[in-house]
């Protein structure tokens, strides 16, 4: 296939006119690629650049702004000693298991559920997919309100009666993190729900009816036949949001501020204290590199996975 | 290559400048700040207004949020080689950024008056990091004032604020047995921070001088650190845990009532209460927080405005004419009085109806204290030491603010090998 | 025994109803506190709380937020920013959409050498956290010369944006069968005239994806908006970020909950009338 690919060029010059000419067949096909190989390098420039460049930063002593004494790993060290690392470290596991598996679990019922043939699809859909519209910064603040006790939804459950009704999750600087990962899955569930949905609905109607034959029960049909089915997309689903529970940052921000304490930071809010409040940049890139090497952690079992299915599949994709 | 060819734009550039300067004399002055709304946007646009009257053209763009949102402005500015003429900037962070950015030399426009003469020593250095004045303070806020509800007062028969941690504690049980919430705090990393560092410089000033804006191991490690830290836990004891993460301006009202007693933020929290026409006297009191040792004491946060060297002499016109603004006595009245801070000269008379009577007496705080040497930097307020210290030394004291099962001695210890760290 | 049957589906439809809906109100709950707060006053806010049904209807934080609000003595409220914005999300999202389709062609269709390693750090791309690229851009914009303009904004959310452009358009050509553009290479066709004629056709449900959600992420970003842009060419988020307050004020919450409205309309708006296009276009397989 590729071969075909590498020929090309020389045959590029149609050798009879091509009907209806326009003047998009007047630019000579070799710029064309030229340009087309340019925007692609640049795309793949700008990745690759910039990653190094935070790598070789991490490695030196800068402060306020970039400078080119080397350290070592002398950054490293201290990070994963110092206790707000650890912390924040293990508030992603937290949070990012928590929000990647509670969106996707909500997201997946809500999809079968609409699935049901009901009324006021559309209206339905609309309001689970709006928050997705919204900035983590407004989401933040709005969650802010209701989670806090003294002014939110303990405030006012109390206020219907339930004297005695606590929910003080917000405050409590072991479940404070489950706060922002409420909040992340109100923004991002309605999303998952999106693309289960349009996964479902592409399914063959066949499956149905076999299933239906075999005389399945609706959520053993759904469960053992129908979202084996969907895969792919629960794989989509789950990479899109694990970039979204990595590069969280102003939720936190904005919903409780790292706190209580540092109960609710995050490595981007560490990635952000250390480079731009501290001024300490080397530190600052050595916590963003950490980052991104978690994050392999992730993705090459991801890699793998795709590599054996593509296997299996026969070279398609 | 590219970058000669940069270079020599750039030199042509300014050649070009300078050749049109004398022609082209229209002073203005860009500046960045993160004063874009209610008093302190009111003071600033007070300030723009009387440096137009100089005839200086002033654009100011604040950017708002969180002051590192400006701080990353600033290092994008700078980084471009086009820094704004003036920028808002404070405490030992002048010194920080003045080391990768250039600035201009005002020694000879603050020379002309007698400004140097009228304002604290400390400050002065501050904001001539190496000798030369390269910035100068707008305004001072008293960090350590103490408001108390007049409801609750009442209701426990108290009519003088407490002078001593001892009074406030004693205080504060009484107000807690009458079902009062004796302590509104709210608690985001810097407030907690504000917290210790009130309860160190009330406990000893010459310790916070020398463990906080020092870092001395000997005195981070003694026995007035650990006070502050035991006096910090009663403190927690008497806030509402459900409070966390909360804006200290959300408890204003209910303090008002008397749902809450105290409340301790900087003087600018007087501006607020003005504004939502609370009165001083009638609805709350107001003065220094407790403090044991017997002279005045001022934590001071004071901001402040750095110059930049832009080599365009429509700029550099600008930030002289400004300076010399922000040094009059003129400024200092109309700065101060619109955002609840006071002046930075101590020679100002503040009897103007203007002035509300928490001001007055943070003026008067200010001058015994530097009277008795005890002025301190607010460390909550970046006064005391440069961002990483202050951040690692934040780390330690927020989490201790919100998680009881840490003793002051293991705080104590956090707090020093923190320092270590960053020392 | 029928009867029981139809009752007990009866009752498990009303079910399905009551979670649907219990969702929809957690759903909707945060855009309904805002809007009621969009009508209360500063003083009823501060001395209530913030959620609260208003004791009168005031239009006046709608008015300011949108006209009047002073921000740094400029009292324009946000609608010159709304403007700005638009300036700045329209070119990029469409400019970036268009790329990342370039890119995604050349990458699934133009098979050659390497073209699963090129993929791959583009994909990678869209892991990367925006406060390490502050600085790294904040020097290429200098070397390219275009500090604090819109050209400057425009051109980080077109790179950055590729990332995402390229993995949707990737993955969704990808499906095309290699047979068509034989065919067209046959003919003679060249790469932008394959592009054209048979890409393209193929591509709407992929590009409206691709639209939605370029538009929304910039319209949304406000640390490059913050960092990038001067004065009066400011972004909208920045503009909110102006109107919440500093340590030293209280809040405006009337005005910031009227303002965030506004602001978030036109990606209300995109969701609104898009969104059922959204869902067509993920299922014609947009991230596989």
């Amino acid at each position: 296939m590729s071969e075909t690919a590498i020929t090309m060029p020389g045959q590029a010059r149609p050798a009879r006119p091509v009907p209806r000419r326009s003047w998009l067949s007047e630019i000579p096909d070799l710029l064309t690629r030229i340009v087309a190989g340019v925007i692609a390098t640049a795309a793949v420039g700008y990745v690759v650049g910039f990653t190094l460049w935070t790598v070789l930063i991490s490695f030196t002593d800068s402060t306020l702004l970039p400078e080119y004494n080397f350290v070592g790993f002398k950054h490293y060290w201290q990070l994963l000693n110092s206790r707000i690392w650890q912390v924040a470290y293990l508030n992603l596991t937290i949070y990012g298991l928590g929000f990647i598996l509670g969106a996707t679990g909500v997201g997946l019922l809500l999809a079968i559920l609409i699935d049901q043939k009901i009324r006021g699809e559309n209206v339905l859909r609309t309001i689970y997919l709006y928050p997705m519209a919204l900035s983590f910064v407004v989401t933040g603040t709005v969650w802010a309100w209701l989670l806090n006790p003294t002014i939110g939804v303990e405030q006012f459950v109390r206020g219907l009666g339930w004297t005695q009704f606590k929910f003080g999750w917000l405050v409590d600087r072991d479940l404070a993190i489950y706060c922002v990962v409420i909040a992340a899955i109100w923004q991002a569930s309605g999303f998952a729900m999106a693309l289960f949905l349009a996964g479902l609905r592409s399914l063959d109607g066949d499956l149905y009816k076999a299933a239906a034959i075999d005389g399945a029960s609706p959520a053993r049909m759904y469960l053992r036949i129908m979202v084996p089915a969907i895969w792919p997309i629960v794989v989509s689903v789950l990479v899109i949001l694990l970039q979204t529970a990595i590069k969280t940052y102003d939720l936190v921000r904005a919903l409780t501020a790292g706190g209580p304490g540092i109960a609710t930071t995050l490595p981007t809010n560490v990635v952000y204290d250390y480079m731009f409040q501290r001024g300490l940049m080397g530190a600052g890139s050595a916590a963003a590199v950490m980052l991104l090497l978690s994050l392999l952690i992730v993705l090459l079992p991801y890699a793998i996975f795709q590599r054996l299915r593509r296997g299996k599949g026969g070279g398609h994709g | 290559m590219k970058a000669s060819l940069f270079r020599t734009t750039g030199l042509a550039l300014l050649a070009a400048c300078l050749a049109q300067a004398p022609a082209t004399a229209e002073p203005r002055l860009t500046v960045i700040s993160q004063w874009s709304a209610g008093s302190e946007g009111a003071a600033m646009d007070a300030f723009g207004k009387m440096v137009t009257e100089k005839g200086v053209k002033w654009e100011h763009s604040p950017v708002s949020g969180f002051t590192t949102d400006m701080m990353n402005k600033l290092r994008a500015d700078i980084i471009a080689g086009r820094p704004p003429a003036a920028s808002q900037l404070k405490g030992p962070e002048i010194k920080a950024w003045s080391a990768i950015g250039a600035t201009i030399n005002l020694n000879d426009v603050v020379k002309a008056t007698d400004y140097e003469k009228n304002i604290s020593a400390d400050l002065a250095k501050i904001h001539k990091p190496k000798g030369d004045w390269i910035a100068l303070p707008l305004q001072i806020y008293r960090v350590n004032t103490l408001f108390a509800s007049k409801k609750a007062m009442d209701k426990i028969g108290a009519t003088e604020l407490p002078k001593t941690w001892d009074e406030f504690n004693a205080l504060s049980a009484k107000m807690a047995a009458a079902g009062i919430t004796p302590v509104a705090h709210g608690g985001i990393g810097w407030a907690d921070t504000m917290y210790f560092e009130l309860a160190l410089a009330g406990i000893s000033a010459d310790a916070y001088r020398k463990a906080i804006m020092e870092l001395d191991d000997k005195s981070l490690r003694g026995p007035e650190v650990l006070a502050a830290f035991k006096q910090l836990r009663q403190l927690t004891k008497w806030m509402n845990p459900a409070n966390a993460g909360q804006h200290w301006s959300v408890f204003l009202p209910a303090l008002m009532k008397g749902e809450y007693g105290f409340l301790m933020m900087g003087g600018w929290a007087s501006g607020v209460l003005k504004k939502g026409n609370f009165e001083e006297g009638k609805d709350f009191l107001c003065g220094a927080t407790p403090n044991n040792t017997g002279k005045p004491v001022f934590d001071m946060n004071a901001d402040g405005m750095i110059f930049w060297d832009t080599k365009n002499a429509d700029l550099l016109a600008g930030q002289k004419a400004t300076a010399q603004v922000a040094m009059s006595k003129e400024f200092a009245k109309a700065f101060t009085q619109i955002n609840g801070s006071i002046p930075v000269r101590t020679d100002i008379d503040l009897s103007d109806a203007g002035f509300q009577d928490c001001q007055r007496d943070a003026a008067k705080n200010l001058s015994g204290a530097i009277a008795a040497n005890q002025a301190i930097m607010s460390l909550g307020h970046n006064m005391a030491q440069t961002s990483p210290v202050t951040a690692a030394l934040r780390d330690v004291l927020t989490e201790y603010v919100h998680n009881d099962k840490i003793t002051p001695e293991e705080a104590q210890k956090r707090l020093a090998d923190a320092a270590d760290t960053v020392r | 025994m029928v009867e029981a049957r139809s009752l007990s589906a009866l009752g498990s439809r009303a079910l399905l109803y009551a979670i649907l809906i219990a969702f929809a109100a957690f759903y909707l709950t945060p855009l309904i506190v805002v809007i009621l707060n969009s009508f209360r006053s500063f003083q009823e806010i501060t001395q209530t709380s913030v959620l609260g049904f208003p004791q009168q209807f005031r239009f006046d934080n709608w008015a300011q937020a949108w006209g009047s609000y002073c921000i740094a003595g400029i009292c324009s409220g946000i609608k010159p920013y709304m403007w700005n914005s638009l300036m700045i999300a329209i070119p990029a999202t469409l400019i970036s959409t268009l790329l990342g389709a370039m890119n995604g062609y050349l990458l699934s269709l133009w098979r050659f050498k390497g073209a699963n390693l090129i993929f791959g750090i583009i994909t990678f791309g869209v892991f990367l956290p925006a406060q390490m690229k502050l600085v790294p851009w904040a020097i290429t914009l200098r070397n390219l010369d275009l500090s604090n303009t819109v050209t400057g904004l425009i051109l980080i959310h077109v790179v950055q944006g590729m990332s995402f452009t390229t993995l949707f358009c990737r993955n969704y050509y990808v499906n095309v069968p290699q047979d068509l553009i034989k065919a067209a290479k046959v003919d003679g066709a060249g790469f932008l005239q394959i592009f054209r004629r048979i890409i393209l056709p193929l591509s709407p449900p992929i590009l409206i994806v691709t639209v939605i959600w370029q538009f929304t992420g910039i319209w949304n970003e406000f640390l490059y908006g913050i960092t990038f842009s001067e004065g009066s060419a400011r972004p909208v988020t920045a503009a909110l970020m102006a109107l919440s307050a500093n340590i030293a004020q209280a809040r405006e919450y009337g005005i910031e909950s009227a303002s965030v409205l506004i602001a978030a309309l036109p990606t209300l708006l995109v969701y609104l009338f898009g969104g059922k296009y959204f869902v067509r276009g993920l299922t014609a397989g947009a991230v596989k």
